[in-house]
């Protein structure tokens, strides 16, 4: 069990360390989703509702973590067939599970810096404070958050190791998912069938807490639905990486040729 | 026990071609191959680009499921147990790809060692052993992109070994290396079968076939057309004797008649510079030379040799094409 | 006679050679439902800032985000050629540049004013957003005004691409750069000064703006003279870059930097 933990962690750090130090990734998931943030950010100012500027301030923050896994997670494991290092990934003992898990929760993390850079500019820009009523809870909703988007990555990620056009769909959830995890946009204008589909992501979950502990308010619930709903999704994704993995070895789709 | 069984290993695929009338036709990449590898063996398959060379190391790898036939490898079957098989085999192909650019050495070997259960306390001594075993230990704080070629292959091979598995597949691993680096390498595995592991080697270099097999098995449009050790090979062939002829402008209606003179087995023609090598493979006892000089009436004749065949011979032979061959090392 | 042959039949071959690649699976959603989000993630931050209409958000975005299409492809249509190191063998030939870039643009333009009109049309229906009838011809005369000087712009975007290896970072920067400054969901009356100038200057600005009076009821000699402001202003940038692709082509033959990845 500790030798498992041990593998996820040292895993995790090196393929941090590997996205770490791309500048395109830098550029695409930290100024990109910023142009967004500063269009939320004048629309918004224009109501003249300081709260409304916090709302997003802190919505357009997690905005970079979505990106992260959004545009990233389909097409790593592209990445990684085209270095030929996919097929040494299954070639492992490791359940191709485990291997994958480090792989988005690293790309999720990289959403940190995102977040830092989006806070530090709507501070010095448009004098937007952030209050964290409650640092810890803040943090556990944080890292809920980013683990929650880490295991969505991880059931794309899956999909794509079996389809080689999957990553087109990876592409296409960027702007969904800023939309329905209530980031910007208070989930309560959408129509209730939508709503249920903001539910179903974890990440809406994950801001919700957030937002609780930021204003001081009880996150334990919204916690708690984040925490299940990863889990569910880190679990189908595992069914489906043994399942896939055969179809993958059938139809000979591991390399390139 | 064998270590590695191959039995009547088959892999066909399904390919579909035309985007408006879908046509499918079925390749059959792997045909009926079957062989044994025993304990500490270093074993060939050698063939042309194209032979299935790959595909059946993939199978054997549990990377690919063949369509027919079974594999095991150290009494695990390669479809229903394929955990057991990565446990205790390590993967190593040629060329650039296999390993994160953008990490140094030491980190590309971390990774892998953690993805191979290799113990903390055991892996920085053996990541360390494996360094200075392939000539890096200098340089392994330096990110891989910034690697040559032959580098690379050998960080390659160490990255295959970080869990010192018993059995070691090798795709081509001298692929596109220089004639210093590959000999290097090829020092490199001879090395490896002394310590006692298990080597299955693809290859299309027949020299390297020759230097390093213990058993070499020929394998051509995905089945296996010889089988024994280098010697036993070069017998099959060498019940005659080889007439090279050097000459400067062959022409192709030349050759045909060569090839239909009583007593010739096979003629290629090996291109080399401005003049050509003839090659022709000639049965026992039968005196060719008059015969294919008088065809070559009208060409500059250089060189005359008569002389045994080699492996390079019996597998031009085996493998039965008239090409032109990349002169040799 | 053959200029107009590499303008038409080149620039056509050159689209499908370099998006060949791209299986439907791909061009679809990204030129055909990505937009139609962006739309409904403006409206609906509209509706929560209680600023702006639906009409307002949709035309905006529908306009702006022809910048895909026509930045994109048009800076990936001289990268793609680097790439496949086709670019040295295109331009050794004898070919009139201009005939061969403007060729290039024309599929581009067609796809851009299609990206926009299908955004339009779909985002309309989605939001419940009424559009006159009246209002479409002037609509596609416009936006196709919008999406040629927006691919204006990409052929500067082609240029820089001559020289800086990551084409498609800069491109996502001109993205965004229109995003914000190009009123596509924030009103120039409400931008500070400063901001507001530079809007004046990039593409897509004036179409947003005459594109909004449009459906607001304005027929198109209300808006004429927007139009011919972008207009000027995409002509301005297609020959910045025109100028801009023959001086680095010819540095570049001196510095041998083109097929430098």
């Amino acid at each position: 069990m500790t030798r498992t933990l041990r593998m996820l962690a040292v895993t995790w750090w090196l393929q941090l360390k590997l996205l770490t130090v791309s500048a395109f990734t830098g550029v695409l998931e930290i100024v990109y989703p910023l142009f967004f943030a500063t269009t939320a950010f004048l629309v918004y100012r224009q109501n003249g509702d300081p709260a409304a500027l916090v709302y997003a301030g802190l919505g357009s923050a997690v905005m970079g973590t979505w990106s992260a896994i959004a545009t990233t997670a389909s097409s790593a494991l592209q990445f990684a067939r085209w270095q030929g290092i996919l097929e040494l990934l299954v070639a492992a003992p490791t359940p191709f599970a485990l291997v994958l898990v480090p792989i988005t929760t690293a790309m999720a993390t990289t959403g940190l810096y995102s977040l830092v850079a989006t806070l530090v500019w709507g501070r010095v820009l448009f004098g937007i404070e952030v209050p964290v009523a409650d640092p810890l809870l803040f943090a556990a909703g944080l890292l809920m958050t980013v683990l929650a988007i880490a295991m969505f990555g991880f059931l794309l990620s899956v999909a794509v190791a079996r389809y080689r056009t999957a990553w087109a769909i990876g592409n296409m959830l960027e702007y969904p998912g800023w939309l329905l995890c209530g980031f910007l946009v208070p989930l309560a204008l959408f129509p209730t069938w939508v709503q249920w589909v903001s539910w179903a992501l974890p990440p809406t979950w994950g801001m919700d807490a957030m937002r609780a502990a930021s204003a001081g308010e009880s996150p334990w619930f919204d916690l708690a639905v984040c925490v299940a709903l990863a889990t569910v999704y880190a679990s189908v994704a595992a069914l489906l990486s043994g399942v896939v993995l055969r179809s993958a070895r059938r139809h000979a789709t591991l390399s390139l040729t | 026990m064998p270590v590695i069984e191959a039995n009547d290993l088959g892999r066909s695929y399904l390919t579909t071609t035309g985007i408006l009338r879908r046509r499918r036709t079925t390749v059959e990449a792997v045909r009926g191959v079957s062989f044994h590898v025993g304990q500490g063996e270093l074993f060939g398959l050698l063939g042309p680009n194209g032979a299935g060379k790959t595909t059946t190391i993939k199978m054997l790898m549990t990377l690919l499921l063949p369509t027919s036939g079974h594999a095991r490898v150290l009494g695990h079957d390669v479809v229903e147990e394929p955990r057991e098989v990565r446990r205790r085999v390590g993967y190593v192909f040629g060329g650039d790809r296999g390993l994160y650019d953008r990490l140094s050495a030491r980190d590309n070997l971390r990774y892998f060692s953690e993805l191979y259960g290799v113990s903390p306390h055991e892996q920085r001594r053996r990541i360390d052993e494996l360094l200075d075993l392939v000539g890096l230990r200098g340089r392994d704080g330096e990110r891989v992109e910034g690697y040559s070629r032959g580098m690379r292959q050998r960080l390659h091979i160490a990255r295959g070994l970080v869990h010192d598995p018993a059995v070691l597949f090798l795709d081509e691993p001298t692929i596109g290396i220089d004639p210093v680096g590959a000999r290097e390498l090829r020092g490199l595995i001879g090395d490896l079968k002394a310590a006692g592991k298990t080597v299955l080697l693809t290859t299309h270099y027949m020299f390297e076939a020759d230097e390093l097999c213990d058993q070499i098995a020929v394998i051509r449009s995905g089945a296996i057309v010889a089988h024994g050790t280098p010697s036993e090979l070069k017998a099959a062939v060498s019940t005659g004797h080889v007439l090279e002829v050097e000459a400067h402008g062959v022409a192709p209606d030349v050759v045909t008649a060569v090839r239909s003179l009583p007593g010739v087995r096979s003629v290629s023609i090996e291109e080399q510079g401005r003049s050509q090598l003839l090659l022709v493979q000639v049965d026992h006892g039968v005196e060719v030379a008059p015969g294919v000089l008088a065809l070559l009436a009208g060409t500059s004749v250089g060189r005359v040799i008569t002389r045994q065949p080699t492996l390079e011979d019996a597998y031009v032979e085996l493998v039965g094409q008239t090409e032109s061959a990349e002169s040799g090392a | 006679m053959t200029t107009l042959r590499i303008f038409f039949v080149g620039g056509l071959i050159s689209f499908r050679a370099l998006f060949g690649w791209l299986s439907p699976w791909i061009y679809i959603p990204t030129m055909f439902v990505a937009p139609v989000f962006q739309v409904l993630l403006f409206a609906y931050l509209g509706r929560s800032a209680g600023v702006g209409s639906d009409a307002f958000y949709l035309v905006g975005n529908a306009v702006q985000y022809c910048a895909v299409p026509c930045v994109f492809a048009m800076a990936n249509t001289v990268a793609g050629e680097r790439q496949t190191q086709t670019l040295g063998i295109v331009l050794a030939t004898p070919a009139p540049r201009l005939a061969l870039f403007v060729g290039r643009s024309l599929p581009v333009i067609v796809n851009g004013w299609l990206v926009s009109m299908v955004c339009l049309i779909v985002g309309s229906l989605i939001l419940g957003v009424a559009i006159p009838v009246a209002a479409w011809e002037p609509l596609v005369l416009t936006m196709a005004i919008g999406a040629a000087s927006c691919t204006g712009l990409g052929l500067v975007a082609a240029a820089i691409g001559l020289r800086v290896r990551e084409t498609a970072v800069l491109s996502n920067i001109v993205f965004g750069l229109l995003l914000v400054f190009s009123g596509a969901n924030v009103a120039t009356s409400a931008m500070p000064d400063w901001m507001t100038a530079v809007s004046t200057w990039l593409p897509l600005s004036h179409t947003i703006t005459a594109a909004r009076d449009i459906v607001a009821g304005a027929d198109f000699g209300n808006v004429s003279g927007l139009v011919l402001r972008e207009a000027g202003v995409g002509l301005l940038y297609a020959a910045v870059g025109l100028a801009a692709l023959r001086l680095l082509e010819t540095s570049s033959r001196r510095t041998a930097s083109l097929e430098r990845m």
